[in-house]
């Protein structure tokens, strides 16, 4: 009896075409946008905490600077007073729970190797700065502790500078040029990827901190100190540690801001992460407006239907139809006409969530859950719009359905 | 010894609208119509008969008075009821067919089947062979707009049929048909009135018409003005 109904909501569908798939599109958008949407975002969200634990996990990183705060925006009315390497010296030495530590200096810098050239994101820094980031060497080795002391002109580089340079070549024991400097490279960087803003983390060359500042920089300045918790440590217990010992080194009194700021790489991962689910949601909500839009396009047409087919609903009620029958054949086909928008809309939603994400390099993550979801959604839409034409229908009296012209 | 009593109106009333503009479709009608009969209704427009029809099926419910169907007293059920109650026992014709569009003649014979919630395979069989008892084998995957008028009526009284009815109410069953198939229409309900013992109550304006039934009952004025049996039944 069921699969009566669905066979004959079907032909009835069929029968109309263009006027069920105008029907439709209003659900189909609806869906395929929620569907979009929440894949598009849970895919995002993925991405930031795999950027943010490429950063390096337990990572915290000081600048110079005051602290953004509720005072406004790190406070450039004096001069920020960079940190140096005597700041690094005093954490290494004092502060306890730390896995690695490591000073890093950055600059954009055009690196030419032959005639091809790149502008690259150049790092100063320590033999400690690959284990802070939690970055390995596909081959080659770390700066040796004399090296870094002496500031050689070695380096590592990362695959984007490699394809560039030397293809799929080895290039271990080449010269490449950094600014007016020549550097030996002696290892190769594993990828590391884009981050969720589009910056390429592989095009990247480290050198040691005192060949950059003296090479490169022209200053005896340490831009940022990452420091990376050891397991047990967790980094809001590392924070106030580090913040003591810097101030006791750069003097500054408890009563005042401190000169520098701390960043949590993991409290800006969960807030990020938590952002992006938030704005997912309001994207999801905002798109499940056009599925009430899509569901009254649904009441209107079944409407237009019931009235089309008074006589039909006539003959069925003449020959023995209850009023059930009637209310569950225009239920339906309400419901088959919406759910049918419904699968075409995630079907959309999902191709378009999988072209996003192959533009925008993040990954395609299709939840069951919110397929699940939004085909009992559109169901559902079908249900309760469909409802009253469909009890229209189930109403009318026989006679006047079989004088319908 | 007489057929027993299949329908009965007991000064039955049908009434529309209010106050001085009341209307009488009906006012205070007896009438007895027993099994196996083929009785036609006329009269003229306005007289009651179609009134008093949609009563006989069990489409309506009289205002006043006691109309029973097979001893029930279909007047006082409520919709669905009277739907089961035409289900099982009422099968109707119409004047203009009324086959629903689109739908082959075999899939409009099995509809009543399928309120009755019989399954596939049965329907398909007895849809079949009420289509074989009205004259048109090959004709089971065709839609209404592929057959003539003569064959449509066919499809409609095999749908009639299909559920084995104790009555048939035919609404000007002939009113659209040309003179040759009136005749053949008409032979095939004389027949099925004779060999199934099915009752017929058929409306109509043509006498040649009501000629074939055994009875004839004239409505004037929500009155029945005469009821006499026919010549040749007599």
């Amino acid at each position: 009896m069921i699969w009566e109904t669905v066979r004959l909501s079907l032909r009835s569908i069929r029968r109309n075409v263009l006027r069920s798939f105008l029907t439709l599109l209003g659900i189909v958008i609806g869906v395929a946008a929620v569907i979009a949407m929440l894949t598009i975002g849970s895919g995002t969200t993925q991405k930031v905490k795999a950027d943010i634990s490429k950063l390096g996990s337990n990572l915290l990183v000081v600048r110079a600077g005051r602290p953004a705060g509720p005072g406004g925006p790190g406070g450039l009315d004096q001069a920020v007073r960079p940190l140096a390497e005597k700041d690094v010296t005093a954490l290494v030495a004092h502060l306890s729970g730390a896995r690695a530590i490591s000073p890093a200096s950055q600059k954009q810098v055009r690196v030419i190797f032959g005639t091809e050239s790149l502008t690259s994101g150049v790092t100063g820094t320590d033999s400690a700065y690959l284990d802070a980031r939690d970055w390995k060497l596909v081959s080659g080795r770390p700066f040796s502790d004399s090296e870094t002391r002496s500031g050689t002109g070695v380096c590592l580089i990362g695959e984007t500078v490699r394809q560039q340079f030397f293809g799929a070549g080895d290039p271990e024991g080449e010269i490449i040029r950094v600014n007016r400097t020549s550097c030996k490279i002696i290892g190769l960087l594993e990828p590391k990827g884009y981050t969720g803003f589009g910056q390429d983390q592989d095009n990247v060359v480290l050198m040691p901190l005192h060949a950059y500042q003296r090479r490169i920089a022209g200053n005896r300045d340490v831009d940022n100190i990452y420091i990376a918790a050891d397991d047990r440590t967790p980094t809001s217990e590392l924070q106030p540690r580090v913040e003591d010992i810097l101030r006791d080194t750069r003097r500054v009194t408890p009563d005042r801001d401190p000169d520098f700021a701390i960043r949590d790489m993991t409290q800006i991962a969960d807030a990020m992460a938590s952002a992006t689910t938030t704005m997912t949601g309001m994207l999801g909500a905002v798109a499940g407006v056009s599925l009430l839009v899509g569901g009254i396009g649904i009441m209107n047409i079944m409407l237009v239907s019931v009235t089309e087919r008074t006589r039909e609903i006539g003959i069925r009620l003449a020959i023995g139809a209850h009023e059930k029958h009637i209310l569950i054949q225009f239920l339906v086909e309400a419901t088959v006409l919406s759910l049918l928008g419904g699968i075409i809309g995630i079907l959309i939603g999902l191709a378009l969530a999988g072209l996003a994400s192959a533009t925008l390099t993040i990954p395609f993550a299709p939840s069951p859950a919110v397929i699940l979801l939004a085909v009992g959604f559109s169901a559902l839409i079908g249900m309760v719009f469909g409802f009253f034409p469909a009890l229209r229908g189930a109403r009318l009296d026989p006679i006047d359905a079989l004088r319908h012209e | 010894m007489p057929a027993p009593l299949l329908i009965t109106f007991d000064k039955v009333w049908k009434s529309y609208g209010q106050g001085e503009a009341r209307v009488h479709a009906l006012a205070g009608v007896d009438l007895a119509i027993r099994r196996g009969e083929f009785v036609a209704i006329m009269g003229p427009s306005g007289s009651g008969k179609s009134t008093a029809m949609n009563i006989i099926g069990c489409l309506d419910t009289p205002t006043a008075g006691t109309y029973s169907f097979m001893g029930v007293d279909a007047g006082r059920l409520d919709r669905n009821r009277r739907a089961q109650l035409r289900n099982l026992y009422v099968g109707f014709v119409f004047q203009g067919y009324n086959l629903l569009p689109r739908t082959t003649a075999a899939e409009n014979v099995e509809l009543p089947l399928i309120y009755r919630g019989a399954p596939a395979r049965e329907r398909r069989e007895l849809a079949m062979q009420a289509l074989a008892e009205v004259g048109l084998v090959g004709r089971e995957h065709h839609t209404p707009a592929e057959l003539s008028g003569g064959q449509q009526q066919r499809v409609a009284i095999a749908r009639a049929i299909v559920t084995r009815p104790t009555l048939l109410v035919a609404d000007e069953p002939t009113g659209n048909l040309d003179t040759a198939r009136t005749h053949e229409i008409m032979e095939l309900l004389t027949r099925l009135n004779a060999d199934l013992g099915l009752t017929i109550a058929m409306v109509t304006h043509e006498a040649d018409v009501a000629a074939y039934a055994g009875r004839t009952i004239r409505f004037l004025d929500g009155h029945v003005a005469s009821d006499t049996l026919n010549a040749e039944a007599a």
